[in-house]
């Protein structure tokens, strides 16, 4: 039922051959388990997806101290002249 | 007097009358550390230096304020601490370093407490036993062959331990409450939406939250009031009136509605944990309580439904770890090649396992089937629950089914799951709930009682922990 190879390409991973082969074993277990769900009727429920209603709110228009470059330095993403460094994201 | 043994409001209190110094009280902690760790591995990182440093700032201070003055807290490897190394306990963030302050973390400073260091944790705060950690397993303080609980283990063992005052640990599916039962300290889930996430890796947006993992009730109520409040900055944290929690403590509950979920004896339960439930119904009941049989039908179902929506989240928010953004990157041929490879190498086993299936349950074909019907026993419990709450105003069970369990003892994936049975309808409904210690089994190992309140009844909750602790 699981087409592993497509899932996993979906989530951006390349497993090992043996390890596929456990986690397409457990997958199955649990996916079965779900099956337990067929027996809850859902007629007319509305799914929730968050507990409660988020509210989307807008900040006061101030100004405030964020993240300063010396900071982000740490993680050695400066480059030099305060330019960014980061990784080769262009070109197949 | 043992400076390590003093709960908050008391070390806090020397502190202020100057009885005590801040260096000589991170001093003792350090001790601990340096005596226990080896044997607990609490912490991935420590940084006593920088803890005595800011200690001795503190002692330097004229007014000497905040209400954790001077209190050493340990921080869970999931929340970003600035200028130390967050890991969330996977190899994929080695090496980033924090550029900012978690809120909660902001708001422990603010209140003057001390970060002693990071603790140690399932990968991603996917797990039951801190057994996930990319680095080592934790050990449970009360017995080191035995699981500290997970994923927050490692915050649950320091504060056991002695080796800090209070921690910090995050709650997705019992996180917070299953360690703090294994360990025999009090751990609290707020409500969604009390305690702002920014800064906190997120792994299930709608069901993470933070809490306080404490030794008693009134320190667990302190840390509250520190960390609570509305964020701007967390689109889901809920804007509502400050309160000051530690108001009830104390108060009597004469007359107090305690639901006693009739479901929950459908499970297995390890016999001990049954009878610690009977006496904490008998203390509630001398104490002027009332016990009432409730039925929440669906409880079963909560576990399937939360290991479909917990991982459907997590495959999407740990997206952003491809290599490019944050510490580890294992360079491929293109830029595809480099996110596989990197994800793959980065990521533990029970990582990728969650991916996978959150990936499967949303996939093509497959969404109706499983997130969505989730989605909609969700929405049936939180019904059933509201229900409850009409008739009573606290619900009580256990924490877990089991104590704790020996390290390498749980084989399959599922199994491991079923440790989170009680915990989890609890955040696929958002609520407040917490563990308290109460007894223990023939081997020693601490049992957790859970109680669990409506939405943003923290107050009456922590009044009947409290009660129920000191009953």
């Amino acid at each position: 039922m699981i087409d592993i190879d497509k899932i996993e390409k979906l989530a951006a991973l390349k497993l090992k051959e043996k390890e596929k082969e456990t986690i397409l074993n457990d997958l199955e277990e649990i996916i079965h388990y779900f099956e337990i769900l067929k027996e809850v009727n859902i007629e007319n429920v509305e799914p929730q997806i968050y507990t409660k209603e988020a509210h989307l709110f807008l900040r006061k228009d101030e100004t405030e101290n964020g993240l300063c470059k010396e900071d982000l330095e740490k993680n050695k993403t400066l480059a030099r002249e305060n330019f960014y460094r980061v990784k080769h994201i262009i070109g197949e | 007097m043992t400076i390590t043994n003093l709960p908050i409001s008391n070390l806090t209190s020397k502190l202020k009358n100057k009885e005590i110094t801040a260096r000589e009280v991170i001093e003792n902690y350090a001790k601990n550390i340096y005596e226990k760790e080896k044997n607990i591995k609490a912490f991935i990182n420590l940084d006593i230096e920088k803890a005595l440093k800011r200690a001795e700032e503190l002692d330097r201070m004229d007014e000497k304020k905040g209400l954790l003055f001077g209190v050493p807290v340990a921080i869970k490897d999931n929340m970003n601490v600035k200028n130390y190394e967050t890991t969330a306990g996977s190899q994929i963030l080695k090496g980033y370093i924090s550029p900012y302050n978690a809120t909660v973390v902001k708001k422990l400073k603010e209140e003057n407490a001390i970060i002693i260091g990071k603790t140690n944790m399932d990968e991603f705060a996917m797990g039951s036993s801190n057994e996930n950690s990319s680095f080592f397993p934790t050990h449970n303080p009360v017995n080191y062959d035995y699981v500290p609980g997970g994923s927050s283990g490692g915050s649950a063992a320091s504060v056991k331990s002695e080796e800090a005052l209070a921690a910090l640990g995050s709650d997705t599916g019992g996180s917070v409450r299953e360690p703090a039962a294994f360990c025999g300290v009090v751990g609290l889930k707020p409500t969604y939406g009390l305690v702002s996430r920014y800064g906190l890796i997120a792994f299930s947006s709608s069901l993470d939250q933070i809490g306080p993992l404490t030794k008693n009730v009134k320190d667990c109520t302190i840390m509250l009031n520190a960390i609570a409040g509305f964020d701007p900055r967390d689109e889901t944290s809920v804007n509502i009136k400050k309160e000051d929690y530690t108001d009830f403590l104390g108060k009597e509950i004469k007359g107090k509605r305690i639901g006693i979920i009739k479901e929950v004896m459908d499970f297995n339960i390890q016999d001990e944990i049954k009878e610690e439930l009977k006496k904490t119904i008998s203390t509630l009941v001398k104490l002027g309580a009332t016990i009432t049989e409730i039925s929440v039908a669906h409880l079963k179902y909560a576990l399937p439904a939360y290991y479909i929506v917990a991982p459907s989240e997590a495959s999407s928010n740990l997206s952003r770890f491809d290599g490019v953004r944050y510490g580890l990157t294992v360079q491929g041929e293109n830029l595809t090649s480099t996110y596989e490879l990197t994800r793959t190498e980065g990521f533990g086993e029970e990582v990728k396992r969650r991916i996978l299936i959150g990936t499967f349950a949303l996939s093509a074909g497959y969404y109706d089937a499983y997130y969505l019907k989730a989605s909609k026993v969700r929405k049936i419990l939180a019904n059933e629950f509201e229900k409850a709450f009409e008739a009573v105003d606290t619900l009580l069970l256990p924490t877990t089914a089991t104590t704790a369990f020996k390290l390498g003892e749980k084989k399959s994936p599922l199994e491991m799951y079923m440790s989170d049975i009680f915990t989890i309808p609890v955040n696929l409904a958002g609520l407040p709930a917490i563990s308290v210690p109460h007894g223990s089994d023939k081997n020693g190992l601490p049992i957790g009682m859970q109680f669990i309140g409506s939405w943003f009844k923290e107050k009456e909750l922590l009044q009947i922990a409290y009660a129920v602790e000191n009953g």
